[in-house]
């Protein structure tokens, strides 16, 4: 009887929100619903097939390719773009439906899989992040090692990650997949998060004393980008459903997105930690950039991570440099012999280009071109 | 010039790599050549050093760096240890919610913080008589025995947590807990160690993106 008349109330709210301020209307209406109706999470995923997703990059591409597939199993509700705090999932689980197929904050994921018993968590990576908020890698792990310990959920991982084969480990149930390793070390995996040990890289396979490696999985793959990664997590989750297996175009797995800006035709990539950064600057092709940097909460109010990039890729391009933080970044640029303009705004970078320019730009920065 | 970069994989959770790179690169707009050597974790550290550099890390790894560089001697030497580099200097520091002997190379001790410290932080440093900015984050409050000169006043945010200071400067031996790289934020930080290193005066540096980037990082905080 609380949780109807919570939904009523929350859906006014979203319908107000949004035909009177022009919002989604999905946060408030979360927001109103779990205070109207605190245990409104655990009450509205009875009896339904819940699937949770998080990692530090990739959580809402791969969020929605998994609910696509799902969709062919039967009816699915899944999260709104980036909306993954407890409001987003209370939001989400308003519509009914057979599956949900959640997008989860990495913080977050543990008060969420103890509200939802999901049947499935998928976990893709973990790396450095907002550690102004995260604080560090391992205690991130700690926090969902912990979880997966208390879980009957099918915990499903990229082990080529040793903090997620960490956390893996303490399930009950789970499917450890590997690609071989990935391109190098774990930026962030020169210790071994289980027995604190130094953990010696070759290329990307661990191998440590204690016994936690990627050498011995339950799937193996091979794949040459996140994308493609993601992708196959994506579809091996489903396939734990029954679903058979889907090919996707990998670019909608990348978050990008086109558009026109005067003269200049931009492709805009979301980046948003070190990681991100450095897969976005691997994929960079043309000789046209432009860099936007921002530092607001969910960027990262700390730049200091700009040293840990390698930039030196972009070195003979035309670079412009611009966003809150762009000095930052044009200072980091300079030391590494990348030459690049600073612009005091994004419409006077694009005034500096005609034709295909590449942008990267920080989370802030890439929904407010993109929106 | 040789600047020794020590357990980056350990002690580079935070972007302190930058400090060797800010340095080689004033260095060479010095008139000095200078080498950036990274010296990994089963590595001996090099004795022939003209800068040595340690980071900030996570636990576990603070441990490990910690452990392997038991037995070298920092003494004497141009010394920059950022955050959990700074606090394995002292007598002892928490690491896994344990006390962890640390290399006792400055009277100090480092104890768990109230509270984590998090955020912009700006300092006064009476040697170089300017202010410096980085960004700290870390749960140690550094207590300095009596007598251990501080790198600077706090002005904004916590740094050591006691005593309204931050870091420590122990002859040629420089810590601190700004992040950001701190040498990026503050080029007169950089030439005061390259200085150090040199034996003497540095020539003029000039890099006016370097000047203009500290000063609106000291004009915000």
């Amino acid at each position: 009887m609380r949780l109807t008349f919570a939904m009523f109330v929350a859906r006014l709210a979203g319908w107000a929100s949004h035909t009177l301020l022009g919002k989604s209307g999905e946060t408030i209406a979360g927001r109103v619903l779990l205070v109207l109706c605190p245990n409104a999470i655990s009450q509205l995923s009875t009896g339904r097939k819940i699937i949770l997703v998080s990692a530090t990059n990739g959580k809402t591409s791969t969020t929605r390719a998994l609910a696509g597939f799902m969709s062919t199993a039967g009816s699915v509700t899944s999260s709104k773009s980036g909306s993954n705090l407890a409001r987003g999932v209370a939001s989400a689980l308003m519509t009914e439906s057979e599956y949900a197929v959640l997008e989860v904050d990495e913080l977050h994921l543990p008060f969420v899989v103890d509200a939802t018993k999901p049947k499935a968590v998928l976990l893709l990576n973990l790396t450095r992040d907002q550690l102004h908020r995260m604080h560090e890698v391992k205690r991130v792990a700690d926090r969902w090692k912990e979880m997966a310990s208390k879980s009957g959920a099918t915990f499903i991982a990229d082990i080529d990650d040793p903090f997620l084969n960490y956390v893996l480990a303490s399930a009950s149930n789970n499917v450890r997949v590997s690609f071989g390793g990935m391109a190098g070390r774990h930026p962030d995996g020169a210790v071994c998060p289980s027995c604190g040990a130094y953990l010696d890289w070759d290329g990307g396979i661990y191998s440590c004393k204690c016994g936690l490696t990627n050498q011995v999985s339950d799937k193996k793959f091979s794949a040459e980008s996140a994308a493609m990664r993601n992708q196959i997590l994506a579809n091996i989750t489903a396939e734990y459903f029954g679903v058979p297996w889907h090919e996707v175009d990998l670019s909608t797995l990348e978050r990008k997105a086109s558009k026109k800006f005067i003269n200049a035709d931009c492709s805009i990539r979301l980046t948003k930690n070190p990681a991100s950064w450095r897969e976005a600057l691997a994929g960079v092709e043309s000789e046209k950039v432009i860099l936007i940097l921002n530092s607001r909460e969910v960027d990262g109010i700390d730049t200091s991570w700009l040293w840990d990039v390698d930039f030196s890729g972009l070195r003979g391009k035309h670079v412009v440099v611009t966003g809150e933080r762009g000095l930052d970044l044009a200072y980091r640029l300079h030391i590494q012999g990348v030459i690049a303009e600073l612009a005091p705004d994004f419409d006077s970078a694009t005034a500096k280009f005609a034709g295909p320019v590449e942008v990267l730009a920080a989370y802030t920065a890439f929904f407010e071109l993109v929106g | 010039m040789k600047i020794i970069r020590i357990h980056n994989e350990l002690l580079g959770t935070y972007g302190d790599r930058g400090n060797a790179d800010v340095l080689a690169f004033r260095a060479g707009l010095a008139g000095v050549t200078a080498h950036i050597i990274d010296v990994s974790y089963r590595e001996m550290i090099p004795t022939d050093g003209d800068i040595y550099l340690l980071g900030g890390a996570e636990d576990a790894a603070q441990v490990l760096s910690c452990t392997a560089l038991k037995g070298f001697d920092f003494k004497n030497r141009v010394v920059l240890a950022v955050c959990a580099g700074f606090q394995i200097l002292g007598n002892s520091y928490f690491a896994n919610g344990v006390k962890q002997v640390g290399l006792g190379v400055i009277d100090m001790e480092t104890i768990p913080g109230s509270s984590r410290f998090v955020g912009d932080i700006k300092v006064h440093s009476d040697l170089l008589n300017i202010e410096l900015t980085g960004f700290e984050n870390h749960g140690g409050q550094t207590n300095l025995a009596y007598g251990i000169t501080p790198l600077g006043r706090v002005i904004t945010g916590h740094g050591n947590g006691a005593g309204g200071v931050d870091g420590a400067v122990v002859g040629n031996i420089f810590g601190t807990y700004l992040h950001g790289a701190v040498l990026a934020r503050n080029p007169e930080f950089a030439d005061l160690l390259l200085e150090r290193a040199l034996g003497n005066e540095l020539p003029r540096v000039n890099d006016p993106l370097a000047d203009e980037y500290a000063k609106y990082r000291r004009s915000i905080i």
